[in-house]
């Protein structure tokens, strides 16, 4: 498959905010204010109208059904498997396994790869539960042993501690970009190493999709797993990417309809990967969808989203750490927190935060753990505040955020 | 404590509300949690604390600043205050059921369910009478001579009505029907006295006493006819004859009685007799003893007699 260069469109946000029905209402009142997009991104118009396409004109089955509707539905699912191919630079679509969400990849990948007793997987220390908890559960089941890559001192990756752990690891599976600062992962040369030893490498890549440019091929990683509903598409969608060769080598995770080529009494044959690992009637509307999101993204310039994005991470980076008793995890340079900027204050219940940005100005972020809790349980502190931005915020936005946030701050 | 404080209020605007219904909903849930001793963990106290606070900051930061410091405080101050109120609200419902206004027994301060104070409007008898004071504690049958007035005895009633009211007063005509239902119904004894607080009503008086003395029976239905027929109709003097006469008593008798020395007398007795209860405005109405000043609801007298007020 060729790796076809298009022209992008210009970086025009107010083109791009009058494409989400939500963030173009007249009634500027009932806008939101959006900082919760590492949790589930808006979603474009012609997203909506894709999924909508499917159930006002050809609601039927895909892969099976021979009538008119039934061959349209085949076509837009190859279709988005071409384009999502295309998108991370795979080798062909049938590296694309689509999912629910990065979960079930990650899950789906645990219970594939043949993992035996004494078998390790190497991961970092503020992994998201999903890919933590598949592979504390095949530490219990198989016996597999789970070690973690010690962080620096700014939460940033720690490749000396990688380098002396990596010997003799069979998966290296870590967050491309983590959801809990914003931080990307050198992950050219992790993988190389890992190689190099022997391991094969899952990227967990949920927050990067929305952001980065990601080139399957260059980086040569193994698996690959993010989520539709962080990059514009529709939730309950999912991409498992992986080298066709180990696709072929997993075991089946979940089996029955639409994953064998046919079965006896006493006998079935498997469908070739991906078909194997999708098992049941899949969510054509969604997958319609997130086909749509992705020609969506096609249509922008990351580097272009880059630099909107660190402008505005620099801009509340800035204007927070003048705020009394703001703790913001990980670097404080923003440059290196890509769309995340996640603060608390000690002592303080930052639900109360959240809550309070959300009832004076409509601004959305997210308050917790984020999904994140070993980190949080091991330094001790309650929760946080998460602000994470996407292309389509803008920098009156973040102002409003700033001066509530400041109103916020005097009164705690 | 703020759970508490939003079950009762979501609840109560839940009735209305679908988005109140939810929020009732978490209350009660957080409410149970703390009840079966463990945390309220739902985020539900910090939901409304944010509300709160995000309503007061645009207005003042500082009275923002002390209400996030001291919001259990206040929480508990609210509480109390709510239950206070609340505890009054059913206090004062109690009172208007039983005695027909919210402050107490012919307390006629404002009442929110008796917003026109009906239920305790009386026709003030007038200071010329020397009848002053206006404080029915003090109100009382002790010492007054009720043998002259016309009397209704049930044999082994239990109960007792004493109805003084004047023929001229709109109230007291008002509360006469519900009097005379209560008597049939509860069969009490009930003696009758008018009181001249309204008018030149006097002779009312004087031809009651006279009928009464003559016909026992038929006096009720004259007097019946008083509080229910045309108030102008009844205290023209000139109708009077005309009135007797419909009854078929001796006209001529009556008012010769009516105009003699003896009834006069007797009537001023009378009066005097009355004002010994210390009644300030007709009708005053005692039952077993207890003054009900103004025209009540019938379900305010009827729980007079009742032994469990209801029932």
């Amino acid at each position: 498959m060729k790796f076809i260069k298009k022209i992008k469109t210009m970086f025009n946000l107010e083109k791009i905010r009058s494409d989400f029905k939500i963030l173009s209402e007249k009634d500027s009142n009932n806008i939101p204010i959006y900082f919760d997009s590492a949790c589930m991104s808006l979603k474009p118009n012609s997203v909506i109208e894709a999924m909508n396409d499917y159930y006002f004109k050809f609601p039927a089955c895909g892969g099976r059904s021979s009538h008119k509707m039934g061959e349209l539905v085949t076509k837009k699912i190859k279709n988005t498997r071409e384009i999502i191919a295309k998108f991370i630079n795979a080798r062909n679509e049938n590296e694309i396994i689509f999912t629910r969400n990065t979960t079930e990849g990650i899950n789906l990948l645990a219970n594939s790869i043949d993992f035996n007793n004494g078998d390790i997987v190497l991961i970092t220390e503020k992994e998201h539960n999903s890919n933590l908890v598949p592979w504390l559960y095949l530490r219990e089941k198989k016996g597999i042993i789970v070690k973690t890559i010690p962080l620096n001192d700014d939460n940033t990756f720690n490749f000396e501690k990688f380098l002396e752990l990596v010997k003799g690891v069979k998966l290296v599976s870590v967050g491309y970009t983590s959801n809990l600062d914003g931080v990307s992962v050198p992950v050219k040369e992790i993988i190389e190493v890992a190689h190099k030893n022997g391991a094969l490498v899952c990227l967990d890549a949920a927050q990067t999709v929305l952001h980065e440019r990601i080139n399957v091929k260059n980086l040569d990683v193994d698996f690959l797993v993010f989520s539709g509903h962080k990059m514009l598409g529709p939730t309950g969608t999912g991409v498992l990417y992986g080298k066709y060769e180990l696709l072929d080598k997993l075991s089946a995770f979940i089996l029955g309809g639409d994953t064998v080529e046919y079965t006896t009494y006493s006998d079935y044959k498997l469908l070739p990967v991906p078909e194997r690992f999708e098992a049941g009637l899949a969510d054509y509307a969604g997958i319609i969808g997130l086909g749509e999101a992705v020609r969506y993204l096609n249509e922008i310039d990351f580097n272009d989203i880059k630099k909107h994005e660190l402008e505005l991470n620099s801009y509340i980076t800035e204007e927070l750490l003048k705020l009394p008793n703001i703790k913001i995890i990980g670097p404080s340079d923003p440059s290196k927190r890509g769309g995340i900027i996640n603060f608390y204050i000690e002592g303080v219940d930052m639900h109360k935060i959240a809550l309070m940005l959300d009832n004076m100005a409509n601004v959305s972020i997210r308050s917790g753990q984020h999904c994140v809790h070993s980190w949080f349980n091991n330094k001790n502190i309650k929760n946080s505040a998460r602000i994470s931005i996407a292309f389509y915020n803008t920098k009156k936005e973040a102002e409003i955020l700033i001066s509530n946030l400041n109103k916020i701050i005097k009164i705690i | 404590m703020p759970c508490v404080i939003a079950l009762i209020i979501f609840s109560i605007l839940g009735i209305f509300s679908a988005s109140h219904r939810s929020l009732a909903k978490e209350a009660f849930d957080c409410v149970f949690k703390r009840i079966t001793l463990r945390p309220c963990n739902s985020g539900f106290k910090e939901k409304i604390k944010s509300k709160v606070l995000s309503k007061l900051i645009d207005r003042s930061v500082f009275l923002t600043r002390i209400v996030n410091k001291h919001y259990e405080l206040l929480s508990w101050i609210f509480f109390i205050l709510m239950f206070g109120s609340m505890a009054w609200v059913i206090y004062g419902g109690y009172n208007f059921y039983v005695y027909g206004s919210c402050n107490g027994l012919n307390e006629s301060g404002f009442c929110a369910f008796d917003p026109s104070g009906k239920n305790n409007k009386i026709s003030e008898v007038n200071a010329e009478c020397g009848i002053t004071q206006k404080s029915s504690d003090k109100l009382t049958l002790n010492d007054v001579d009720l043998s002259s007035f016309p009397t209704k005895n049930i044999t082994n009633a239990k109960d007792s009505i004493v109805f003084i009211g004047c023929y001229a007063c709109d109230y007291s005509r008002k509360a006469y029907p519900d009097i005379q239902k209560l008597i049939t119904s509860k069969k009490t004894n009930f003696v009758f006295a008018h009181f001249p607080a309204k008018g030149d009503t006097t002779f009312l008086e004087e031809v009651g006493y006279c009928v009464y003395k003559d016909y026992k029976e038929k006096y009720w239905d004259f007097n019946n006819y008083l509080f229910t027929e045309d108030k102008d109709f009844i205290l023209d003097k000139a109708n009077i004859n005309e009135i007797l006469g419909s009854f078929n008593f001796d006209v001529e008798k009556v008012n010769e009685c009516a105009n003699s020395i003896e009834t006069k007398n007797i009537v001023e007795k009378q009066v005097e007799e009355l004002k010994k209860t210390g009644l300030y405005g007709t009708p005053t109405i005692f039952i077993n003893g207890k003054a009900f000043v103004g025209p009540k609801p019938y379900r305010v007298y009827r729980s007079a007699i009742n032994k469990f007020i209801f029932f």
